[in-house]
């Protein structure tokens, strides 16, 4: 059973442009995370993910934490295998994919995050003149100290046990006092990166405290598992009001008001 | 060129025996800055519909160890929403395109290749089973299929099925078979609690424990079929597929190894091209 292939020279022409690589530089501690520094060319945009060979059956998917003019930043948790990597060494990386948020011509930007998500949000700290973070977590102790936030932010903390800030969750934080409802009046645009069963409790907010909200006034970020982050696999898959949409490729970054909940 | 449907008055000819398997890479589109097409014997498309199916309920992928569990439920536009966003994809392809399709009756096959009559992007249908599929169910979609249409048929058999199905549908008329569709499995989800009931997720099982099954599939059924077989299951080295070649399969299908290893698949087909050269006299 012989068979011939015309083409194998063209294989190894043809550029692959989204099978890419980083260099691993440093790794530190940033409680309760560390930051990975990689270098890499066209890191992707706040929002944007690429996907990490770490030797699991499944890719990783990585948000950038921060973006440098050589490459980015990644939060991950202790233990992380990337803590196993050498400087120097190599990452394989598919990416970058999906559709990340919009904050062109923003002058007041509400930022909303649980703690352990906040991590996709950081490159968005300096995106516009004014911004707004309203940060929750269970307690104190699971906050990133503000003095590692840039100065000119205006942090509004809300713990579930009242440790510091606002007493509350961000499911509760409906009263007029609270921070968030404050602020979604101030804000031309808001971006999100919750447990997703928070958002259509914000979808509610922000209909309430905005008379016709202009589409993707209220981006949310939503973590799903992505296995091919090429819109290959149908995992990924989340309702809006267009129908199904897949998260990697048509987001991960929706309109809250778009989705169906 | 490796002939997938010998029997059949059109053939089904492919230039490598390496295809990505249903389900796994999408439509034709979704893998363009990644893999070069020119590798892959064929498109297996994404399984479709006669109507449109929506997403399971999440949880729809569970990992553990090596082992993935997923339950998509074939989500698709239906059938006439893909040919009239494909059409011109696979005409342009440059691959044969093999057109996985979902039925639940014979007469809603009918309807299917009645919507396909005409259409010449397609060169070949892979009818897909579930495992609950009784010989008699399978034997007359294929007969629908065969009724209503002049393409080649492969017919992916579950994996809990082969011994019921394989040769019956050898006999009626299958150009080829698949061997096979992911075994199905529970695992426990990861947010299960020591004081509630263990919440199980439902779904086809994908990793390499899958192979040494396909492996014992493909040696006891290949000297046993009258037909091509493609072997599907577990596959993710040069090796495996070197296996699957020797026991005769015509070609091997990759699946989810895909989503980490796109250049799985022309690593595979470069490597048994070189294979094919050396043997060559």
């Amino acid at each position: 059973m012989g068979f011939h292939c015309p083409s194998l020279v063209a294989w190894n022409m043809v550029s692959m442009s989204k099978h890419t690589t980083a260099v691993f530089r440093e790794a530190h501690p940033e409680p309760p995370f560390w930051r990975v520094r990689f270098e890499m060319v066209n890191p992707p945009r706040p929002g944007c993910f690429l996907l990490a060979d770490f030797g699991a059956p499944l890719r990783e998917v990585l948000f950038p934490a921060a973006l440098h003019t050589e490459g980015f930043d990644v939060l991950v948790p202790p233990g992380h295998p990337v803590q196993r990597l050498l400087p120097g060494e190599s990452v394989d990386l598919l990416g970058p994919f999906g559709r990340g948020f919009q904050t062109e011509q923003v002058e007041r930007l509400l930022l909303v995050a649980e703690a352990q998500l906040l991590s996709p949000l950081l490159p968005l700290l300096e995106a516009a003149p004014m911004v707004t973070l309203v940060l929750a977590a269970p307690t104190r102790a699971l906050l990133p100290p503000a003095q590692r936030f840039p100065p000119s932010v205006e942090l509004h903390l809300i713990t579930q046990d009242g440790s510091v800030g606002y007493a509350g969750t961000l499911e509760t934080c409906h009263n007029a006092d609270s921070p968030l409802l404050e602020a979604i009046p101030w804000a031309d645009r808001l971006c999100a990166s919750c447990d997703p069963a928070f958002y259509p409790k914000l979808a509610r907010m922000v209909r309430q405290q905005r008379l016709n909200p202009p589409p993707n006034f209220a981006q949310v970020l939503i973590q799903v598992a992505m296995p091919c982050g090429v819109g290959a696999c149908e995992i990924c898959r989340v309702q809006t009001v267009n129908g199904e949409r897949r998260a990697c490729t048509d987001g991960p970054v929706f309109d809250v008001l778009d989705f169906v909940f | 060129m490796i002939e997938l449907a010998p029997n059949h008055k059109f053939g089904l000819p492919i230039a490598t025996p390496v295809l990505p398997a249903a389900g796994v890479f999408g439509y034709g589109d979704a893998y363009r800055d990644l893999v070069d097409y020119r590798c892959l014997g064929a498109l297996v498309t994404h399984p479709v519909s006669l109507h449109p199916r929506r997403a399971a309920y999440p949880p729809r992928i569970a990992v553990r160890g090596e082992h993935l569990l997923i339950h998509t439920g074939h989500p698709n536009p239906g059938l006439s929403a893909i040919l009239r966003q494909y059409r011109d994809l696979w005409e342009r392809l440059g691959v044969p395109v093999i057109l996985h399709v979902l039925a639940g009756t014979s007469a809603e096959m009918a309807e299917v290749m009645d919507k396909l009559s005409g259409e010449t992007a397609i060169q070949g249908i892979e009818l897909g089973l579930d495992e609950h599929t009784s010989v008699e169910k399978a034997l007359a979609l294929l007969r629908s299929i065969c009724l209503n249409s002049d393409l080649p048929v492969i017919v992916r058999v579950p994996f809990v099925g082969v011994s019921a199905l394989a040769s019956p549908l050898a006999e009626a008329g299958a150009d080829a078979l698949t061997l096979t569709s992911p075994p199905r499995g529970l695992l426990p989800l990861s947010e299960a609690s020591d004081d509630e009931p263990l919440p199980l997720m439902r779904g086809r099982l994908y990793g390499p424990a899958v192979f040494p099954l396909l492996l014992q599939q493909l040696s006891y059924w290949i000297p046993r079929l009258p037909v091509p077989v493609i072997a599907c299951g577990g596959i993710t080295s040069i090796a495996d597929a070197r296996a699957c070649l020797a026991l005769g399969a015509v070609a091997v299908q990759l699946d989810a190894v895909v989503w980490r290893h796109p250049d799985l698949l022309a690593t595979i087909a470069k490597e048994l091209a070189n294979d094919s050269d050396n043997a060559t006299p």
